[in-house]
């Protein structure tokens, strides 16, 4: 029953681990599946994610940091928990070397809606090291399949310093590009550091996208939520055309364990994508 | 329909048992519970309800997934087979009866299909079995405020019901029916048999448990206005311990956790029941918590079955058993939570 059983993970390779950030507590893992038949069924889209599930560890919910236009493999990028927490399975991951075997269950939960961001302009806002998905969303838009499919792509993202910025050496080729408007921005500089410093929501009301046509993709930590969001109502965008992903406490991933349960929505099976007007309909309790 | 004396049931639990695994209410130190049977003269009638639920026939409280050795490769995890016999879950009050078809909608009618729940449920055979309706209800049931009368067959594959000295059986479903032909030692039901059945089922959906008046979306409703109310919230869960043994016994609730136990090398991952009661719940690896404290639980724990689960699923995920009622240690009522809810 195993190979229609969601509760069983698909065995995976770790291909390749990038190490992100200069605290070293942030890597990229691109896994390679080791059945065929799973890499087939394996299919998804940007915003989805998926437990990282290693025995005698246990399972942590991950978002897809890859795009569904890179074939072959799937990434995450993973920071090691424990500060709090114990955070078993990304030590454990984060110990591991090129040819470490893992399992994988997924593709989990909603995704960016695709359909709905189509012809229409696209402000995506992210803040440290919640920029896994918009990667990927980012990535699948900026595909030559797909990039005629959307309006101006306008990228905000910041981090506390230069050497906590994911991805580098993609956001220095973005910045190159003229189909996407890259915007970095660092709180706090140091003596290499060229580019721009200051706050997020600062840079956003700097910035000042139009709200016609346009959906904001925002993800961030809370703090950089809070003070976002009142930016992009007085430019006048609706909650319908704010999305965001919601964290919760997840285990089965699929709707059943009733852990991330929110008001009568599941976040890892109705989410973890909602507008801020869904958002707004739910609970205060996540 | 047919039927049989009530001295013989121990004949019908043997011929059950020879078809496969028999689970029946059993007499235990702390009362009756639902238990595979060993022995068919365990099988006692005599009781009024068990102290578990029934909803571990389905959904056991440690499902093993996968065995796994430390040290090996994530192939050489094998997934452990469920190897199942055909299953008669037998004297099932219609209450309970009633929690598997809300259960049902969950774990296999809506998204994904959790296919433990599934097989064991294709796999079982239900027998349920009508409250008496000649004596009063115990006092902590509510299932008339659910719509759920005392002797209810819908939902069973065979239902059975008392009569003096005689067990009636009246097939519900092709699957009961087809049992029930198989059987040897049953007598065909006499059309007065046939008329009390009748007369037996339309009283008990007058039979009155405590009743209020309960609307599953104006409840729903009512407790979604009532979320941001924390004073009425402190006020009901002052006492509550977070123990969590109303979400054990209950037959609806079906939270649960994943995972890893590792001994000595060799390691089960598997599932086991887990509550909304428990702080750790909802903890996060960044060290967040929305539900810190004891009424967020309880009010998540109600407002899930009242409210969330009316408007996900449109039922309510409640069915009046009165199990969490009996077996609170500080006297917390649900019942009367709703109650109070619906006069806020």
């Amino acid at each position: 029953m195993s190979s229609d059983n969601p509760y069983i993970p698909m065995p995976v390779e770790i291909s390749k681990i990038i190490d992100e950030v200069d605290t070293h507590d942030i890597k990229t893992f691109r896994f390679t599946f080791l059945n065929k038949a799973d890499e087939e069924k394996f299919k998804y889209m940007p915003g989805q994610f998926a437990e990282l599930s290693i025995y005698g560890k246990g399972e942590s919910p991950i978002g897809i940091a890859s795009s569904p236009t890179q074939a072959g493999y799937v990434e995450f990028t993973v920071q090691r928990a424990g500060a709090i927490v114990p955070g078993l399975v990304t030590a454990a991951l984060h110990d591991m070397d090129e040819g470490g075997k893992i399992g994988l269950r997924g593709p989990l939960g909603n995704s960016w809606p695709i359909e709905f961001l189509e012809k229409k302009n696209i402000v995506v806002v992210g803040g440290g090291f919640a920029f896994t998905t918009l990667r990927s969303l980012i990535n699948y838009m900026l595909h030559p399949d797909n990039r005629s499919r959307f309006g101006e792509i306008t990228v905000i993202y910041g981090a506390r310093t230069p050497g906590l910025l994911l991805y580098k050496d993609e956001l220095a080729a973005w910045e190159k590009r003229d189909d996407i408007k890259t915007i970095i921005t660092v709180d706090k500089g140091n003596e290499t550091w060229k580019g721009r410093e200051g706050f997020v929501p600062a840079v956003c009301k700097d910035v000042a996208p139009s709200p016609a046509n346009t959906v904001a993709v925002i993800c961030g930590p809370p703090v950089m939520i809070k003070f976002t969001l009142p930016v992009f109502f007085d430019l006048g965008f609706s909650k319908e055309n704010i999305l965001t992903s919601l964290e919760m406490r997840m285990k089965c991933g699929i709707g059943k364990c009733g852990r991330c349960n929110v008001g009568y929505k599941y976040v890892c099976s109705d989410g973890p994508v909602f507008s801020l007007a869904e958002l707004e309909e739910l609970p205060r309790d996540f | 329909m047919k039927k049989t004396a009530i001295q013989k049931i121990s004949d019908l639990a043997a011929q059950l048992m020879q078809k496969g695994t028999l689970i029946a209410p059993v007499q235990e130190d702390a009362g009756f519970n639902f238990r595979e049977v060993s022995d068919a003269r365990q099988v006692d009638l005599n009781f009024y309800n068990t102290l578990m639920s029934p909803k571990s026939a389905f959904f056991p409280q440690m499902e093993d997934f996968v065995r796994y050795q430390t040290g090996k490769s994530v192939l050489e995890a094998v997934p452990v087979e469920m190897g199942l016999k055909p299953v008669f879950l037998f004297g099932v009050r219609p209450c309970d009866v009633k929690s598997f078809e809300i259960m049902d909608i969950h774990f296999s009618g809506t998204g994904a299909v959790d296919p433990y729940w599934q097989k064991r449920r294709e796999n079982t055979v239900i027998f349920g079995y009508a409250f008496d309706v000649n004596t009063p209800a115990d006092g902590a049931d509510f299932y008339s405020t659910l719509g759920i009368g005392a002797a209810d067959p819908e939902g069973s594959d065979v239902f059975m019901m008392k009569k003096s000295d005689d067990l009636l059986l009246k097939a519900v479903t092709d699957k009961g029916e087809k049992l029930l032909a198989d059987m040897s030692g049953l007598t065909d039901a006499t059309p007065d048999d046939l008329k009390y059945f009748d007369e037996t089922v339309a009283a008990g959906r007058s039979f009155k448990t405590r009743f209020t008046c309960v609307e599953a979306k104006s409840i729903a409703k009512k407790f979604e206005d009532l979320f941001h109310k924390t004073p009425f919230w402190e006020r009901i869960s002052d006492a509550c311990l977070s123990c969590g043994v109303c979400t054990f016994v209950c037959p609806t609730c079906y939270c649960f956790d994943i995972c890893d136990e590792t001994l000595f090398g060799q390691g089960t991952r598997r599932r086991v029941w887990d509550a909304c009661m428990f702080t750790d719940f909802t903890l996060e690896a960044s060290g967040h918590n929305p539900r810190t404290k004891v009424y967020q639980r309880l009010r998540q724990k109600v407002c899930h079955k009242y409210s969330y689960h009316v408007r996900k699923y449109g039922v309510i995920s409640c069915v009046g058993c009165g199990r969490c009622t009996r077996n609170c240690p500080v006297n917390i009522d649900i019942f009367s939570i709703v109650d109070q809810a619906m006069k806020e």
